[in-house]
């Protein structure tokens, strides 16, 4: 799936998908809790899906960051989901859903801190061992910091560099936090450790306040999010690429042309390095 | 456990303020930027809520129907990984909580279940079908029912009724809710309480219609035999084209 350019599976547009008409992507990605343990028809089109597009699953549950202890029950689940499906990349967010043990259903940030990071990397070390799969941890956007004590790209390079994962880096996170929190987003992707990347995300956002983007998913990625992943892509290795859509699905040939659009950078920058390399071989 | 006290306490009261928007004093956020966190948890909630009971959110109206989706997220603490399961605790809090007597609306806790039911059968898991053929005798043979159904047991007859004067029809009312094989749509069927003890008795001791015959003439005080067999097969008949039954089992 390197240099691929793959799309979420939601239900408004699953079976465009699997028609490849007009979506027409390299691989899917769904988010495991919303397909575990269903029957039906949605169980039907998950099928379909999967026995025609190579799957990565994009966790929502799983909490990394919380304090309690992790749901054993529900990773044990997990487990059997991912090896049915043959899933071949799973990641989760770097963030925390459930406090209290009380599931809250959206990403809430960890504070950037040491305790945390030796919290959270063991946490990931125990899931790797009980999956028997590396996982890669998502950068999330996130609206305002809460008790840091460490910088950002501190706290997500030491949790990658001591448990031992991969990282799933949302370049319109990048984009995102930089403008909510004022920093400069190619900085940013320099102080990442980009040869641990095994994914990118790319999606569209939404300005709610004049300091203040929101990551909505629900719209297209703006030019500025297509020129930092230029920049991105141009420092690293292939890897899969997919485009978060959640909803606002009216534009279809639109978000199919993104697809394509992401296909032409690709291209681009992987693809001459690649026919460079098999050149001089 | 290697994360502190002070940062364990301080991710659980950002967590309590996303459930209940109770206002919380943190270190170190930026103004103004905390409160698009409860909104953005509670939407998610909300929405849960809303798709999941149409019926009631607008029987309830807006604010009504808010005061309990709040009252809900704040006390209860939800259980499950999958969203879509969220409005069963829903339905269960309420319950629990006499809600619908509270806020005199015994119709209440029916609607949430009928509701609630809809989304249960239409995602509930694949279950298994025992082998059967689709000729045979509705009387004679055992009949293999479609396995993703529920028979519920109202007090009300909120699946077939406005509830405006619902309440002056209490009483005891079957409705029968299952998943369409082809299609994954589920359907609904009002039944009568000899009908729900028929189904029952089928689904839950897989005999043939002939060995209870006697109890279902007498439950229905039918003396003729010629009709109530005729009854019985129109039933079957009638709920095998539904694709409700799907045939008779293979001796």
């Amino acid at each position: 799936m390197k240099g691929k350019v793959g799309i979420g599976l939601r239900r408004d547009i699953a079976n465009e998908i699997i028609d490849s008409e007009p979506i027409r992507p390299d691989f899917i990605e769904f988010a495991p809790e919303n397909w575990m343990g269903i029957g039906g028809y949605w169980n039907r089109i998950r099928e379909k899906a999967v026995s025609k597009y190579p799957v990565t699953c994009h966790g929502l549950s799983l909490s990394l960051g919380s304090p309690e202890e992790l749901d054993w029950d529900f990773v044990s689940e997990l487990k059997a989901f991912l090896d049915e499906n043959q899933v071949q990349i799973y990641s989760e967010h770097l963030s925390y859903t459930k406090s209290k043990n009380a599931h809250l259903y959206d990403l809430l940030p960890i504070p950037f801190r040491k305790d945390a990071v030796d919290h959270v990397s063991e946490r990931i070390m125990r899931v790797q061992e009980a999956l028997g799969r590396r996982i890669a941890i998502e950068n999330v956007s996130y609206y305002t910091p809460v008790a840091a004590e460490m910088s950002e790209t501190d706290f997500i390079c030491s949790i990658v560099e001591k448990s031992d994962c991969r990282l799933l880096l949302d370049v319109n996170n990048v984009y995102v936090n930089a403008f909510n929190h004022g920093y400069d987003a190619r900085s940013f992707i320099d102080n990442m450790p980009l040869d641990r990347v095994e994914y990118i995300h790319m999606a569209g956002h939404e300005k709610v306040e004049k300091d203040l983007i929101i990551d909505t998913h629900g719209r297209p990625i703006i030019d500025p999010v297509y020129d930092l992943f230029e920049y991105t892509i141009d420092r690293m290795e292939p890897v899969p690429v997919l485009l978060e859509r959640d909803y606002n699905f009216e534009d279809l040939e639109s978000i199919s042309a993104e697809l394509d659009h992401l296909r032409d950078l690709i291209r681009k920058k992987w693809g001459v390095v690649h026919e460079a390399a098999q050149g001089n071989a | 456990m290697k994360l502190h006290k002070e940062t364990r306490d301080i991710q659980h009261r950002l967590g309590d303020y996303c459930k209940t928007g109770r206002e919380v004093s943190l270190p170190g956020v930026t103004e103004g930027r905390i409160k698009h966190y409860r909104r953005l948890v509670y939407n998610v909630v909300k929405n849960s809520m809303d798709q999941a009971y149409p019926i009631a959110s607008s029987a309830l109206g807006t604010v009504l129907w808010d005061e309990l989706v709040n009252d809900f997220f704040s006390n209860h603490a939800p259980r499950s990984t999958q969203i879509w399961k969220l409005p069963h605790e829903f339905y269960e809090y309420h319950y629990s909580k006499n809600t619908a007597t509270k806020l005199k609306r015994a119709w209440l806790n029916d609607l949430l279940w009928f509701e609630w039911a809809e989304i249960e059968v239409h995602t509930m898991p694949d279950r298994d079908v025992l082998p059967y053929n689709e000729e045979g005798d509705s009387l004679v043979d055992p009949l293999i029912l479609n396995p993703e159904h529920e028979v519920l047991q109202l007090e009300f007859p909120v699946h077939k009724q406005s509830l405006v004067d619902i309440e002056s029809h209490r009483g005891e009312y079957y409705v029968l809710l299952y998943r369409e094989p082809e299609t994954g749509r589920v359907r609904f069927i009002d039944l009568s309480v000899l009908h729900a003890f028929i189904l029952m008795k089928v689904n839950e001791e897989g005999i043939p219609l002939n060995e209870f015959k006697g109890e279902i003439a007498s439950i229905a005080s039918i003396e003729s035999e010629k009709y109530l067999d005729d009854y019985l097969r129109d039933f079957m008949g009638n709920l095998m084209e539904k694709k409700m039954v799907l045939g008779f089992a293979v001796s």
